[in-house]
């Protein structure tokens, strides 16, 4: 593959896209969220692209290391201009120019959602659960700090994060089963009064 | 051309993925295996989700219980 992209052969490009596509896709919007993510993809390609032609991957067989290392500079570089766009406008004019964009109303709706199930967990857990929890997740304490300072085991610990998970999950099934059971009842009662065609 | 798509990552990395508490190296080796594997990418996926989701209700549960210590206070005099 690398020697066809290399010699220019349009089905070398064809196969990166088709074993890197979805993996550059879930990195770059994991790192950068999803505006403009078919843009950056394709610059993502067109880097690797051009860089393999320059001769630069030496190892072809180092080709899947070499991906994420020109995925991962794209993304530095990103956040590199979005902070010096920020800080010359913060410069010139006081103000921010770099406002937050729309936010997704679908995947904010799924945030609240599970913080909604989130909640659900951790306030239906004993006080002592609930505070292993808080100072895992929000303050981040090693899981060292919080066993000496709350008297814990290593298995104790585990166990408290493992069932909490475990209720979170079973909860989110819960959800998406009663969705789907709505979504059906609503199909079929447009089904059962749809207007009869005419014979 | 075989790719070698290296070992799959098991839950506690996957977590300690989301939370970045792992080695540059281990996050390089993590993402390179991501870049063409479709169930940890499911996995690192939800993952995130619910870590997001327990900080975010974390932070609320704190503020609850500090908005309601002061009132105890008061109540206990």
């Amino acid at each position: 593959m690398v020697e066809r992209i290399q010699a220019n052969d349009p089905s070398g490009m064809e196969e990166l896209y088709g074993i890197f596509t979805t993996g550059i896709r879930f990195y770059l919007c994991r790192q950068l969220g999803p505006q403009d993510l078919d843009d950056k993809v394709h610059d993502a390609f067109l880097t690797i692209a051009q860089s393999i032609r320059r001769g630069d991957l030496r190892e072809p067989e180092r080709l899947m290391g070499y991906v994420r290392t020109v995925v991962r500079r794209q993304v530095a570089g990103y956040i590199g201009t979005a902070v010096e766009a920020r800080r010359n406008f913060v410069d010139a004019d006081h103000t921010p120019i770099l406002r937050d964009r729309k936010p997704d109303p679908e995947r904010t709706a799924i945030e609240e959602q599970n913080t909604a199930l989130a909640m659900r967990v951790l306030n239906t857990l004993p006080r002592r659960d609930r505070e292993v929890l808080v100072r895992f997740y929000l303050q981040e304490q090693s899981p060292g700090q919080i066993c000496r300072d709350m008297r814990l085991t290593a298995t104790q610990f585990r166990l408290t994060k493992s069932r909490a998970k475990a209720r979170f999950t079973e909860l989110g099934q819960a959800r998406f089963a009663r969705r789907l059971g709505f979504t059906a009842s609503m199909e079929a009662r447009r089904k059962g009064s749809a207007p009869a065609q005419a014979s | 051309m075989a790719i070698s798509i290296g070992p799959h990552l098991d839950a506690e990395t996957t977590e300690k993925y989301s939370l970045e508490q792992l080695s540059a190296r281990k996050t390089a080796e993590i993402e390179t295996h991501l870049l063409i594997c479709e169930s940890c990418r499911k996995a690192v996926a939800a993952s995130d989700a619910y870590v997001a989701a327990m900080r975010e209700a974390a932070t609320r549960v704190r503020k609850t219980e500090q908005n309601a210590m002061p009132r105890r206070h008061v109540a206990a005099r």
